[in-house]
């Protein structure tokens, strides 16, 4: 078993990048693989609450309902939460320490940022 | 050793010819290498230099779902694939390096 | 008794695309027992040409692929 760690920095709105990274993340975990998404940077506000399809981009509800089905953990560092003062993440995503996500990052087999 | 590369970003980035050429490099080393493309790297899968790498036996996959959003066209010798050949792809190889 | 290896669990998949086609299909394969059989709906011509062979990979049986119409298949599967 693998644990792979999946970064998702970018800004929701203005690409597909980030809903595609969870996509990803989700079909990672198909092989009994230990997936981790981590949201960084920009990437932090795709783990806020938002209503995209207001503006036609994609809904990430899919991705947030099978990704902890599929037992990835999700975590969102903390330094970026705070610098973006973003207090309410989606259901099942764990702020997190910057010293625990490097642990992270640095445990990881495979690192991919999407 | 077996190689996989994961390349998201489209033809115009620079990272299509590191891919191309770290693959060529690899293959003549004689290691294995599998590249799975998707999001906008679905766009390389018309570049002849990925047709050769693939006739040197190179293992290429493509994300059919976002080659369909893109109308992106198959290719033969190129797997139409889904995630699930990108995680077999991740849990088999020795190395694996992403492009974005 | 009902015969274990009769029972037939159908799953409509309609409206899925790829991961979801094949991770849905896994988790109900996980719910049945070993020797029965799935029958799993998509619309998606992607998700039936990947899906069956993604399984048969996992070790699971297909026993037939059947083309309702331009946009709807049946994959028959016996779970290993």
């Amino acid at each position: 078993m693998k644990k792979i760690t999946v970064i998702v920095r970018n800004l929701p709105l203005n690409t597909r990048r980030n809903s595609e990274a969870l996509r990803m993340g989700v079909g990672l975990t198909l092989r009994e693989d230990k997936v981790t998404v981590i949201f960084m940077d920009d990437g932090v506000y795709s783990a806020a609450p938002a209503v995209p399809e207001l503006i036609g981009a994609p809904t990430l509800k899919k991705e947030f309902e099978a990704l902890p089905m599929m037992k990835c953990t999700m975590l969102a560092d903390k330094p970026s939460l705070e610098k973006r003062e973003i207090k309410n993440l989606v259901p099942n995503v764990k702020p997190e320490d910057r010293d625990e996500i490097v642990r992270t990052i640095t445990g990881s087999d495979i690192v991919i940022p999407f | 050793m077996k190689l996989g590369i994961l390349l998201t970003s489209s033809p115009e980035n620079e990272n299509t010819n590191t891919v191309i050429e770290i693959s060529r490099a690899a293959r003549e080393k004689g290691h294995e290498v599998s590249i799975f493309l998707m999001y906008d790297g679905v766009y390389n899968v018309h570049k002849k230099e990925f047709a050769e790498l693939a006739g040197k036996g190179v293992s290429i996959a493509v994300c059919a779902l976002n080659a369909e959003q893109r109308n992106v066209q198959k290719v033969e010798g190129i797997l139409f694939g889904s995630q699930y050949d990108h995680a077999c792809i991740a849990g088999d190889v020795d190395r694996f390096i992403s492009f974005g | 008794m009902q015969d274990m290896v009769n029972m037939t669990t159908e799953l409509d998949l309609r409206g899925e695309v790829c991961p979801y086609t094949f991770v849905k299909t896994k988790l109900k394969l996980e719910e049945i027992e070993c020797g029965e059989e799935l029958i799993v709906a998509f619309d998606h011509a992607p998700a039936v040409e990947n899906v069956p062979g993604n399984l048969k990979n996992e070790g699971h049986k297909i026993l037939g692929i059947e083309k309702k119409d331009d946009h709807l298949w049946k994959v028959r599967i016996r779970k290993a």
